[in-house]
């Protein structure tokens, strides 16, 4: 199991508009393609979990994360603002790459938790956040996961 | 989605997230080590959340919810392809059709946990 079978192009984003935590996150969330009510219900679990401490991990990358039951399977999602936001992030800097992981409470296949350590471990690899800034198409983006084999 | 469904979606939500704190360590570790998340107050905090969703139910759906989480654990599941996913019997057409509308909040007939229907 690597990230790249995770994602597609539909669910990356290269240029959100965000200029905040709470319109970042809902931004993030639109690109599940759930109904109004489920979006409603899975940003409330998303501000939740940010409030029990920032999902910025530093350099310039934050994992929003939760189990939520308005989804059926694992489902991610990346975003980026060029510009950066403040999110409350360890080391105080801004943040410009999203990576968003969302599961149903019990999920069958069990891939909530080594999503998350291999976004986590993919986020720590030095070229990283330099080569998230350089990505010109969400192809790009999913060439470099494809690329690192994580 | 009734509005009592949709918290009590939430209150489910949130003690998915407590449990997954307190009892599964790998999920514990990462949450402390990669986020740095106090786990301790992580858990105060959505137990009073909880409590106060709690508070916000309906006193017949909360008594529901209560017996429900006393003694079959999780009380909401959704209704996929005509099976409860609570206790994975088919639930009637004409139910189906209904948790549609959403203009009620129902359960199972089977199990008695409240249902809904996956988008």
């Amino acid at each position: 199991m690597e990230l790249r079978e995770f994602f597609n192009r539909e669910v990356v984003d290269l240029d959100l508009a965000a200029e905040t935590k709470d319109e970042v996150l809902k931004e993030l969330v639109s690109l599940l393609g759930l109904d109004e009510k489920s979006e409603g219900i899975l940003f409330k679990m998303l501000k939740r979990r940010e409030n029990l401490g920032s999902t910025g991990i530093g350099r310039g990358i934050a994992i929003p994360h939760c189990r939520s039951l308005v989804v059926n399977r694992l489902r991610v999602a990346f975003g980026r603002i060029p510009k950066g936001i403040d999110f409350d992030a360890i080391d105080g800097e801004p943040v410009h790459y999203f990576f968003l992981i969302v599961a149903p409470p019990l999920e069958v296949s069990n891939q909530y938790l080594p999503v998350l350590g291999k976004i986590a471990q993919f986020a720590k690899e030095p070229d990283v956040p330099e080569r998230l800034r350089t990505l010109e198409t969400p192809e790009d983006f999913l060439r470099l996961l494809e690329e690192k084999a994580i | 989605m009734h509005p009592q469904l949709e918290i009590l979606l939430q209150i489910q939500d949130l003690k998915a997230q407590r449990s997954d704190l307190v009892e599964v360590e790998g999920e514990r570790r990462v949450e402390q080590e990669e986020f740095q998340i106090n786990v301790d107050e992580a858990v105060e905090r959505l137990d009073q959340k909880i409590a106060e969703l709690e508070d916000e139910l309906d006193p017949p759906v909360r008594s529901r919810y209560r017996r429900l989480t006393a003694g079959q654990g999780r009380a909401v599941v959704p209704v996929i392809n005509g099976i409860c996913y609570g206790c994975f019997v088919s639930i009637p057409t004409a139910l189906a059709g209904d948790l549609r509308r959403h203009d009620e909040i129902r359960h199972c007939d089977h199990c008695g946990r409240f249902i809904y229907v996956m988008s």
